[in-house]
């Protein structure tokens, strides 16, 4: 702990703590253009300088440590009269277009213009002429562009794309695609965030609204289990329409990062009107029904509905995807001890060891792909990914890539155990079961050597060779809908149980995490099925096209489960004029509230939940990055089980075609696909390999033969793509991509050229 | 010194106006008064002030050509608010005074965006360019006065004849041998981007997991950093981008993409470091290179002599397989060169690259000092024995095993005692060699004292060396080499001396001790006090002429011998010394090379002209006083393996920083660019 003061005030900082982080937190105001609070100091714009007693010459507070004693003052006339300077510099030659610029009103640099009263000029130098630049969903000025470089680091740093790059030149510096003619990068838009002038935007906004003509409603993404903050922001349509509609998301950037997804998928609402007789019908099928299916982009609170529903009417409750998280989530709590998994991004952020088993997280959930690259970047992490299929967006943060056969997964995670745990764990565990473990068996059909293994553990000493410090293993999807999801789980228990690793589960849909710990869910469905976003013989449905409209996600207000165990609020952005699940309860008698938000503070508190009402819920982020969302589920001690582990089984064998279901970068289900900018449809991708083995050539249409039924495609070869399983994307499916998700992820199927009718 | 008209540089002021030439006072400063042999400058300019050696230098276009320089150069920079838009501002300024457009209000803002630049810029080159152009303000304000006055623009304005050479430099590039742009690495690390780090690295240096990890780092005795605090971790930040490049699997990160072939082919004489680098730049400059190499395993000394503790063979070995993908590059090992080869080379390639080091272990000057005594073991034959097992597996031959009576295929000394002779790096790798190799007792001897050795090699050896078990004397040296009958080494007769300092101030002398005289039981003495080339290879008829030491001679600049297209490079030209000065010597070979081979003339670019020019001038300033900086931000230290850890084994030692440490240290870099302008 390092005392000093600022400005007269004594603060204390942590071992390389900076001045400025020091200050924020206490808040007191040191004005910057380039400082953003993710990335490491970008240093450019020389705002933050202060003065420190007996130092000579301005100290640039972003990047320097305080060390003891020191006294630092934040302002003076000195200081005043040289970022007055700094901010006649960035002035020079700044379009003077604040009329028409998307950014006018919530620009850094109109702001500090202000701020330092620079209200003439008396600089100048020669203009120059610099086209305006465009990438597809952002837009690039250069002519307004201030090189701060956030879009630069944020991009390296956090995101891991690296796909732009300052040119430099002096006064003629611009951004530019890296190693590249045009941008091509995974469209996060986390640039466009960042950008504090109007240099960065995206296209689809541009022209559209002031910024201070919309409304802001915060938010919790409900596109993947990460739920991240974001802020949607509407206002009316159009002059003569004066509904309202969703212009753009924008997100909290200095510490949150947001995909692609969340930020162009917005528009999935369902407009629609009460429908008294489709109502009735509804009202008419839940008498008739004896189970309801659905899928897990729900509310924690309509699950909870759901869940009253089956306790007071004795429905069946069926979602295949999160009764088989559910499951694994117990199991795994059977030989951890806990009811929840204990890793979370921030400790993903900060680990320095990490084993990733069974996701295609680059496109499953951006969140943890950015945390992996925050881990890299700073800790220069050991990031090893086992996977069948090598994730190419991954490839510059995993150290070690391990490939194993489809279907091999147990294998994996029993060798791996094996591997990590010392003599003294196995002894409790029962030596038996590793004396029994067929390792050259295991190593052979999975294709994981025994040599990958070892080196595995070697750069697992080398990096803790004096620190002991974190480890973390992400599981993923893969895993969960795997037939031996069972005995997966135990182990996963075990690692984290006996080893220094903590083990995260990444839930496999938005709220997957909230429908396992609130609802009961059956195994079996009945005769008569109530769908909700999901197949039915009556369907309520959020995309619009069911037997009865329901909101949408950014229709709704409620809480979700997220990825970091947090119960995480989110708000109407958009107000939806049909019936709710709410009112469907209420018809039957099972609901007496008037609004699904006061279900918030009845969610089951043996499952962790705390009874807070809605409206008391924080959704906020402190000045020193802390985020302040909701509140955090309580891990719970569960009773270790006496059963003993299995021994693997059988290795299945995937031979012929095989199809990876895995949606594109930028979709997650058919709520993305409805997003206007995000529209297109999702091909099936393969290798040359593929193409070969399959005889398919790029652009064929296909028609696949799956257990699904027929599904037609558009074929596509991916270069960057190796070995001979393909990537089918189902977010263009509709509502058969909510009949999919329980299932094991990879599928045997026939491929033929489709014939044009 | 320096004959200048005018000059300000520092602190000093010479103002010759007025004065007839023959009473010009001289200024202290080695200014580049010679651009080159045969072209006088006309002026200097740079961070500190400026020099004018001619009277009819038209400064106000100096200035002017100045800070267009730092515009052309911003490449380098352009990366802080002040620096983008000031440099801007103030060539625009300038230009516009010296075209004759100019108003006084106009040298106001001048002096206010300097201010601005000069205080809150994020490197050296935005402070520092305005202070040259506020100096002619200040000394030439009557100049200035009259073009704005008259609205004419400067005398020599629009005279194309003078031409402006600039060259950005730092004092850490400035004192590398290998002129590596540190501040560009630094920076790859401290924006977190790797890949620009290692890029920037390999500009000049192609060694970068080698020099990451051995190099004496003279850079950081003049790091400016120091002034403040102490010097930034230099050396070992170098690794981390190479290490990144290994562990990712970006195979490889050229600077520049290679030059396609363009036909000339060039014979290398050694794949150690000179002749590895040499390959490397000559390669990318499109030029065929077969390198021969006598010994079994490329590498040369960093290979055979650089123990595997110090310079794992597989880090080095990626620093040698980026020289060999380049196309072009052809590498023959086991063959040792004759004078014979040298005169078929001539005949078969445009040029020839003698970069054969030097391998004979000097003696030293003990009575019965005989190469045939059992147990006398020269350096470079004992570690090429050690290194050759430990890295490769390779036994040691028959014959040393029957000479130096090792029972085993490679080096185990259990129950022997060693001692060596020496204090510079080489007997340091031979000790602690020894102790890995299981002896009893290693035991150095030195003439000079603990001070001393450090200053030779660096603390972080000598210390690691005595936590490992080496005992060493100070002060001592072998007087006799004590032999059996068998011709067996017994034991040696050692003097004792004594500092006696010079009254007149000079180096202290060594005086023996009468009396002092001690006998040390040992069965093996390495002498590792020096070592000289062997240059048999040279044919005799070429006459090409060596140095004082016995290396080969050239001129320092070029690097080629006094027989037109034989080049040398590495410590066959210098004598013993760093890898860094060999990489440094052949990659500046190197490009001479490769314009020799296409025009037959050897000669150097202006940017190596500058460079010369500028470790003239000498960058670094010990006494100038850092503003701007908070001091007391401590260097990073990286982890050591435990001593009992590494004494028994070929471990890595150095662990590297870790990632967070590398980060932070280099946030304490102060990016010290300068730009320097020479008018001819």
């Amino acid at each position: 702990m390092i005392k000093f003061s600022i400005d007269g005030k004594e603060v204390v900082a942590k071992r390389g703590e900076t001045i400025l982080q020091v200050a924020r937190r206490e808040g007191i105001y040191i004005p910057t253009m380039c400082y953003l609070s993710k990335v490491k100091p970008i240093e450019s714009c020389r705002l933050c300088v202060v003065e420190v007693e007996g130092v000579e010459g301005f100290v640039l507070s972003c990047q320097t440590p305080a060390t003891p004693d020191i006294k630092v003052r934040t302002d003076s006339q000195a200081l005043y009269t040289h970022r007055q300077n700094i901010m006649q510099l960035y002035d020079v030659n700044h379009p003077l277009e604040c009329g028409v610029c998307d950014k006018s009103g919530e620009c850094d640099l109109q702001n500090k213009t202000l701020e330092f009263r620079v209200d003439h000029q008396e600089f100048s130098a020669k203009d120059q002429y610099r086209p305006i630049q465009n990438w597809q969903y952002i837009q690039y000025d250069p002519s307004l562009c201030i090189l701060c470089e956030k879009c630069v680091h944020v991009c390296n740093e956090v995101i891991g794309d690296d796909a732009i790059e300052i040119e430099y030149g002096g006064y003629k510096s611009r951004i530019i695609p890296k190693d590249a003619p045009t941008l091509d990068c995974t469209f996060c838009g986390e640039c466009i965030a960042v950008c504090p002038v109007g240099a960065l935007i995206s296209s689809d906004f541009k022209y559209t609204s002031n910024a201070w003509e919309l409304r802001r409603v915060p938010a919790a993404c409900a596109h993947c289990s990460a739920a991240c903050h974001l802020y949607y922001e509407t206002k009316h349509s159009s002059i003569e329409n004066p509904q309202p509609k969703i212009y753009r998301v924008k997100n909290e950037f200095e510490f949150e990062t947001l995909c692609g997804a969340g930020r162009f998928g917005f528009d999935f609402e369902n407009r629609a009107q009460k429908d008294e007789e489709a109502f009735g019908r509804a009202l008419e099928a839940f008498e008739k029904a004896d189970t309801i299916r659905f899928s897990s982009f729900i509310t924690n609170e309509e699950a909870l509905i759901l869940q009253r529903l089956k306790e007071q009417k004795g429905y069946k409750l069926l979602n295949e995807e999160a009764r088989a998280y559910q499951k694994f989530l117990d199991e795994y709590a059977q030989t951890s001890g806990k009811t929840l998994y204990e890793a979370d991004l921030e400790r993903i952020e900060k680990s320095d060891f990490l084993i990733l088993v069974g996701s295609f997280v680059s496109s499953d959930n951006p969140a943890v792909r950015y945390a992996l690259t925050v881990s890299q970047k700073r800790q220069g992490s050991e990031i090893i990914n086992m996977h069948p299929i090598e994730d190419d967006l991954l490839k510059p943060v995993v150290t070690k890539f391990v490939k194993y056969e489809v279907g091999s997964e147990e294998a994996v995670l029993g060798m791996l155990l094996d591997g990590l745990l010392d003599e003294e764990a196995k002894e409790k565990i029962g030596k038996k079961w590793f004396e029994e473990l067929d390792i050259g068996y295991l190593s052979a059909e999975s294709s994981v050597g025994e040599e990958e293994i070892a080196d595995i553990l070697e750069r697992l000493q080398r990096q803790h060779r004096f620190k002991k410090d974190r480890c973390t293993l992400i599981l993923g999807e893969d895993l969960y809908t795997h037939p031996r999801a069972e005995n997966l789980a135990k182990l996963a228990g075990l690692i984290d149980r006996f080893t220094d690793f903590e083990v995260m589960l990444i839930p496999p849909k938005t709220n997957s995490l909230g429908v396992a710990l609130i609802c009961d869910l059956d195994e079996e469905g009945g005769e008569y099925t109530i769908g909700y976003n999901a197949k039915g013989d009556f369907v309520l449905s959020a995309l619009g096209d069911g037997d009865l409209d329901m909101p949408a996600l950014n229709q709704q207000e409620g809480t979700f489960t997220n990825i970091d165990k947090r119960v995480v609020p989110t708000n109407v952005a958009l107000p939806y004029e049909g019936y709710v699940l709410n009112d469907l309860a209420k018809a039957l008698g099972v609901s007496d509230k008037e609004y699904t938000i006061e279900f918030t503070k009845e969610l089951p508190q043996e499952k962790g939940y705390k009874p807070i009402d809605f409206d008391d819920l924080p959704n906020e982020f402190f000045n020193d990055g802390t985020e302040h969302r909701g509140y955090r589920l309580e891990n719970k001690k569960v009773n270790l089980s006496r059963k003993n582990i299995e021994p693997i089984a059988e290795l299945p064998e995937f031979n012929g075609t095989v199809l990876y279901r895995c949606e594109p970068v930028l979709q997650f289900s058919p709520f993305t696909h409805k997003a206007h900018q995000l529209h297109w449809p999702c091909a099936l991708v393969g290798s040359y390999q593929f193409s070969v083995a399959a005889k398919l050539e790029d652009g064929d249409e296909v028609v696949i033969h799956s257990k699904f039924g027929e599904i037609i495609k558009h074929f596509r070869i991916d270069p960057k793509l190796k070995g001979t399983v393909a990537l089918l994307g189902t977010s263009d499916l509709g509502v058969e991509y909510f009949a999919m998700q329980g299932n094991y992820r990879y599928e045997r199927v026939k491929i033929t050229k489709r014939v044009e009718p | 010194m320096s004959r200048v008209y005018f000059s300000c540089w520092k602190d000093e002021l010479i103002d010759n106006r007025g004065k007839p030439k023959e009473e010009w006072q001289e200024s202290a400063y080695n200014f580049p008064e010679h651009y080159n042999v045969d072209q006088a400058s006309k002026a200097f300019i740079g961070w500190a002030g400026f020099a004018l050696f001619d009277e009819d230098v038209d400064v106000v276009k100096l200035g002017t050509e100045y800070a267009a320089q730092y515009q052309i150069y911003s490449e380098a920079c352009g990366r802080c608010a002040p620096g983008r838009w000031g440099g801007r501002i103030l060539y625009d300024l300038f230009d516009k005074i010296a075209r004759g457009e100019g108003e006084q209000s106009d040298v106001e803002h001048l002096k206010e965006v300097s201010r601005t630049m000069m205080e809150t810029s994020k490197c050296e080159i935005g402070r520092t360019v305005p202070k040259p152009l506020l100096d002619i303000l200040t000394y030439f304000k009557d100049e200035i006065d009259a073009l704005i006055e008259n609205k004419k623009p400067s005398k020599y304005y629009n005279d194309p004849s003078v031409s402006y050479i600039a060259k950005v430099t730092a004092p850490c590039m400035d004192a590398c041998p290998s002129h590596v742009d540190i501040p560009a690495y630094i920076e790859g690390v401290r924006d977190l981007r790797y890949d620009d780090s290692l890029l920037a690295t390999r500009k000049t240096m192609p060694l970068a997991h080698t020099c990451g990890r051995v190099c004496p780092h003279p850079c950081e005795e003049e790091c400016r950093r120091a002034n403040l605090d102490e010097p930034i971790s230099i050396m070992e930040l170098k690794r981390i981008g190479a290490d990144f490049e290994d562990e990712h699997s970006l195979f490889w990160l050229h600077p520049y993409k290679q030059k396609p072939l363009n036909g000339k082919k060039v014979a290398i004489v050694g794949a150690g470091p000179a002749g590895l680098t040499g390959a490397y730049y000559l390669a990318m400059e499109g030029v065929a290179c077969d390198i021969y190499e006598e010994l079994p395993v490329l590498g040369g000394e960093v290979a055979v002599g650089v123990p595997e503790y110090r310079m794992p063979v597989k880090k080095y070995n990626k620093d040698i397989e980026l020289v060999n993908s380049l196309d072009g590059v052809h590498f023959i090992t086991g063959k040792r060169v004759t004078a014979e080869d040298m005169r078929r080379f001539e005949k078969e390639y445009d040029a020839i690259l003698v970069a054969s080091g030097t391998r004979i272990s000097k003696k030293i000057r003990a009575k019965n000092e005989r190469d045939e005594i059992k147990g006398y073991w020269p350096a470079i034959n004992f570690l090429d024995c050690i290194n050759l097992y430990v890295k490769y597996g390779i036994p040691v031959p028959e014959e040393i095993r029957k000479k130096q009576k090792l029972d085993k295929e490679y080096v185990d000394l259990s129950g022997k005692t060693l001692v060596c002779v020496g204090g510079g790096f080489t007997s340091m790798d031979v000790v602690r060699c020894a102790i890995r190799a299981n002896a009893k007792k290693v035991i150095m001897l030195y003439r000079r004292d603990e001070a001393t050795i450090i200053r030779n090699t660096t603390y972080e050896e000598y210390h690691e060396a005595v936590e490992e078990g080496v005992e060493f004397i100070f002060y001592s040296a072998v007087e006799e080499i004590i032999t059996d009958e068998e011709d067996n080494l017994k034991a040696l007769k050692v003097n004792r001396f004594e500092l006696i300092p010079d009254p007149n101030g000079g180096r202290p002398q060594l005086k023996k001790i009468e009396g002092a005289d001690f006998i040390i039981e040992c069965d093996y003495l390495v002498p590792a006090v020096s070592q000289s080339a062997d240059l048999s290879h040279l044919p005799e008829e070429w006459n090409i002429e060596l140095t004082s030491w016995g290396t080969i001679k050239t001129d320092g600049k070029t690097y080629m011998s006094s027989k037109p297209g034989v080049f040398a490079a590495g410590d066959c030209e210098y004598g013993p010394m760093t890898i860094v000065n060999a990489v440094g010597q052949a990659k500046r070979a190197a490009s001479v090379m490769s314009r020799y081979v296409l025009t037959k003339e050897a000669n150097l670019t202006d940017d190596e002209i500058m460079e010369d020019h500028l470790r003239a001038l000498k960058v670094y300033d010990k006494k100038e006083k850092i503003k701007g900086w908070l001091p007391g931000l401590p260097r990073q230290v990286s982890l050591k393996l435990p001593v009992e850890e590494r004494k028994h084994s070929n471990k890595e030692v150095n662990l590297g920083l870790t990632q967070e440490q590398a980060i932070a240290e280099a946030e304490r870099c102060m990016r010290c660019y300068y730009i320097a302008m020479v008018a001819v």
